[in-house]
């Protein structure tokens, strides 16, 4: 009973290893032929995968890429005053839609999305800052 | 309250305008002015809440209610070709009306895809 148990679970195992495995050695041997097939020029991408474990963001980086952000944000009047300690409303002279507009163009270059409660309280650069950085899904 | 629905219409712009930014700026620049129109109103009004009420309608518009076409270059028939772009958030009427299709006034009157 217990041997044949044992072998089963085996098999489902090594059945689940061989299926997990396939896809990867499949996904890149279509993509030579089919490109040479095809006529017209569409756009295709195969399912490569890619391996590489994502590296999460470092905090100078995103420092940096916030404060590049705001540099380029029109209403931002005196650029001197950017650190990273800078408080939307008080040193940077945003009003609250500003703010609105600075954390939304925060949201889309890190690519992802800020629920209204956490966003209404991001009012500072460092704040945005340690928040991106405690986002997994941020890149 | 207005600043929560002034993100949700900025939300909605970059899913009914993806991709076409001179669009997507021209809507974004509308929806400030919009706002900084009503700037004087007291929160606690009722036309401030009329005013957000109108902009959350506008949000679920943009999101349910506006398809992007798209020009198919390279078809014989390139002027009457459009590639749409329904994505999973457009109202999708049941066109009910058209089944019944009894007549053609009937018919008529349904919508197609719910893109009205």
């Amino acid at each position: 009973m217990i041997r044949t148990a044992l072998i089963q679970s085996v098999r489902c195992a090594s059945r689940s290893v061989t299926r997990t495995q396939l896809p990867a050695s499949r996904a890149i041997a279509p993509c030579f032929s089919v490109t040479s097939t095809r006529s017209t020029p569409a756009p295709r991408y195969p399912g490569i995968r890619y391996y590489s474990a994502p590296a999460g963001l470092s905090k100078p980086e995103v420092e940096g890429r916030i404060m590049d952000l705001l540099k380029n944000f029109d209403k931002v009047k005196d650029a001197s005053k950017l650190s990273n300690t800078s408080h939307f409303s008080n040193d940077l002279g945003l009003d609250s839609l500003d703010t609105v507009e600075v954390v939304m163009a925060i949201e889309e270059e890190f690519s992802i999305e800020i629920p209204d409660k956490e966003a209404d309280s991001l009012l500072s650069i460092d704040k945005a800052v340690n928040y991106i950085l405690g986002q997994p899904d941020a890149h | 309250m207005a600043l929560a629905a002034y993100r949700h219409v900025l939300r909605s712009t970059q899913v009914a305008f993806q991709g076409d930014l001179r669009t997507l700026s021209a809507a974004r620049v509308e929806a400030r002015s919009k706002f900084d129109q009503n700037r004087f109103l007291s929160p606690s009004s009722t036309e401030a809440e009329q005013k957000v009420l109108e902009a959350k309608e506008v949000a679920r518009i943009l999101r349910q209610n506006v398809v992007q076409g798209e020009q198919v270059t390279g078809s014989k028939l390139q002027e009457q070709r459009y590639q749409l772009r329904i994505h999973e958030e457009i109202e999708r009427g049941n066109n009910d009306s058209i089944k019944k299709g009894s007549s053609l006034a009937a018919a008529a009157t349904g919508f197609c895809g719910g893109a009205r």
